[in-house]
């Protein structure tokens, strides 16, 4: 989910409960101070109306509302409380044919000569549940409007200010060390989108550092131990050559010959590996597979023939691709030099050309390869003897250069199979 | 013949000059880019080995130096780097061939050898060994002027063993020179030898005056 969806959903939810609790303790202070407002008035009235009583003797007698909003009854002696009391009831008026809500105000008073009184008035009161009603109502659309508003601004607002997050983002995504990909540069009027950015950059920058000294390294290494290994090699050969050895010893020298003959392959698959990944064979041209293929096979036919395995082609459509051809060939003879190594006597390699893949399966051992660690460097499915352990890492090398994917499958036979991009 | 070798590790110096002093050549040496300067103002050599890598100085501009001077010499590059680019500009500078560290003696000797023979433009280049004449440009093969048919493999194979006479050579480097770098990581050159059976075979039956031996866990030698 969504940053912003993501809030809005929180926001709305507590909107819906703050809002009514709001509400109610809006009403209560309301109505509370409309109460107190209409008391206020009828004591006020109580007041006025008492000091006419007392100048017009006349209004003493007044039992009936009439066109007045106050009663006035004598009451029989007695002792009778000095005190206001107020309650709410309804009376009919005529204006909203209906029972309208009224507050009443009854009270005693007595007049000079002692003679009690009653005294009640009534003023019209607000209509609670009309008020409760409109109250709801305004509420509704409050919410409503508070949730458009919200959804507007993080909208609009939150989708300028994350823009520069995004790209930050966006530059993470395209991140690959070693190609010297630049971050695009981002503008925001928020700090911790600027900090984030710079923080980014610099680890970027730190482990770009460190990515290309490792490489360099690796490339350093392997150059100078050429030269070491030309004499060692080129010191036994002759050696080998000048001397009367006993057969023993010449199979001694033998073997560590093949032992530096092997260091030396693994020295060039390193540096080959180096040299894929640091992008160096920049020439590209379209390379026909199907012809690499069976130019490929026909070079590898005296290993196989040795082996007995036989190599078989299906072309079901063609293929071409750009790329360089030293990586084509290096990437299917990789394959292929698998294939007939990890293969038994009489077994058979088989290449399948469709639009857009590669497939090659050869029989072998009858145990599935762990496709997690088969493309990572100096993994061995069995310690033998001469490999160097690089071979699929660099098929998987060149494929990442080039955007295409290989992937290992077993289904009795192993199974590597090469897409292609479709265009 | 006279050859030059610029190189400034001694140990590969001093057996490179070993190795070919076994062809009876005459041989001259240098350790750095001056002296390898001097050298090449000073004498006229029929072959001239330059590293790229120099003190003081690069092989390349060494070789525009050669150049410059319009001599003959054959010339071949070694180099550590087993760049393309370095391949290139050598080879469009005008070097013969190209060489990258390590190799095998053999290798270097075929390498000479081819590039002599294709810069020698005057009479023919045919390669003779006693009863056997190898023509490298038609591809054929004649035992007592009676043409042996060969396929492309086993040509290729006596051709790296008439060109390598009386030496010691290396599994690998018959391999590659016959397979290319596909055999890199073959997990064994067994097929090698089932190859080199074959031609032996042929080469048996039709008399030719050939010993190819198997030094037992190196590789062959042709006597």
């Amino acid at each position: 989910m969504k940053l912003q969806n993501y809030t809005l959903r929180y926001l709305a939810i507590t909107l819906l409960l703050v809002i009514p609790i709001w509400a109610g303790i809006f009403y209560v202070l309301i109505l509370d101070e409309v109460y107190d407002n209409i008391d206020d008035d009828l004591k006020n009235s109580k007041i006025i109306i008492v000091r006419h009583a007392f100048a017009d003797r006349k209004l003493l007698n007044s039992p009936e509302f009439g066109i007045n909003k106050f009663t006035i009854k004598p009451l029989p002696k007695g002792n009778y409380k000095n005190k206001d009391e107020f309650f709410s009831t309804k009376e009919f008026m005529e204006y909203d044919n209906d029972d309208e809500p009224i507050r009443i105000l009854k009270a005693v008073f007595k007049d000079e000569k002692g003679n009690p009184y009653e005294l009640i008035i009534k003023a019209s009161t607000v209509e609670e549940d009309d008020l409760l009603e409109d109250l709801f109502l305004a509420l509704i659309g409050l919410y409503i409007m508070l949730v458009i508003s919200i959804l507007v601004v993080n909208h609009l607002l939150l989708k300028k200010i994350w823009k520069s997050f995004h790209v930050i983002l966006d530059n993470l995504k395209e991140i690959k060390l070693g190609t010297g990909s630049r971050l695009k540069a981002i503008h925001s009027p928020i700090d911790e989108f600027n900090i984030l950015a710079k923080e980014v950059e610099k680890m970027l920058n730190r482990n770009e550092s460190i990515y290309s000294s490792q490489k360099q390294f690796i490339e350093n290494a392997s150059h100078e131990l050429q030269t070491p290994l030309a004499i060692s090699i080129n010191k036994l050969e002759l050696f080998a050559e000048n001397s009367v050895l006993p057969e023993d010893q010449m199979i001694e020298i033998g073997k560590i010959t093949d032992t530096l003959n092997r260091l030396t392959r693994l020295n060039k698959s390193l540096l080959m590996l180096s040299k894929i990944e640091n992008q160096q064979f920049p020439e590209e041209e379209n390379i026909n597979f199907n012809e690499l293929i069976s130019l490929l096979a026909e070079d590898y036919s005296d290993l196989a023939d040795f082996k007995k395995v036989k190599i078989s082609i299906t072309e079901n459509d063609s293929l071409h691709f750009k790329i360089n051809k030293g990586l084509a060939i290096a990437l299917i003879s990789n394959l292929l030099k698998n294939a007939l190594i990890h293969n038994h006597h009489e077994g058979f390699v088989n290449f399948i050309i469709n639009n857009k893949e590669i497939i090659i399966s050869n029989s072998g051992n009858n145990s599935p390869l762990n496709s997690d660690v088969i493309f990572n460097r100096f993994y061995r499915h069995t310690t033998t003897n001469e490999s160097t352990g690089l071979g699929l890492s660099i098929v998987r090398s060149i494929t990442n250069n080039y955007s295409l994917s290989v992937e290992y499958t077993f289904n009795g036979n192993h199974q590597f199979k090469i897409n292609f991009p479709k265009k | 013949m006279k050859v030059l070798i610029i190189e400034d590790e001694a140990g590969l110096r001093e057996v490179v000059q070993q190795s070919l002093e076994k062809e009876k050549y005459i041989i001259e040496i240098a350790h750095d880019y001056i002296s390898g300067f001097d050298k090449l103002g000073s004498y006229d050599y029929d072959c001239i080995l330059i590293d790229i890598m120099l003190p003081n100085g690069s092989g390349l501009d060494l070789l525009q130096e050669i150049k410059r001077q319009k001599k003959q010499s054959t010339v071949i590059i070694i180099s550590a780097k087993d760049a393309v680019d370095d391949k290139v500009k050598g080879l469009n500078l005008g070097a013969d061939d190209y060489i990258s560290k390590p190799f095998h003696l053999s290798e270097l000797h075929a390498r000479i050898k081819s590039a002599m023979r294709r810069n020698n433009h005057n009479g023919d280049n045919s390669i003779v060994w006693k009863n056997i004449t190898l023509s490298p440009e038609q591809r054929t093969v004649f035992i007592d002027k009676k043409e042996l048919i060969l396929n492309r493999k086993e040509f290729d194979l006596l051709y790296y063993f008439i060109i390598n006479p009386n030496r010691l050579i290396n599994k690998t480097a018959i391999a590659e020179y016959v397979w290319g770098d596909h055999t890199d990581q073959a997990d064994n050159l067994d097929f090698v030898y089932s190859q080199i059976k074959n031609l032996r075979k042929k080469l048996k039956d039709s008399y030719a005056e050939i010993d190819i031996q198997a030094v037992y866990g190196i590789g062959y030698k042709m006597n």
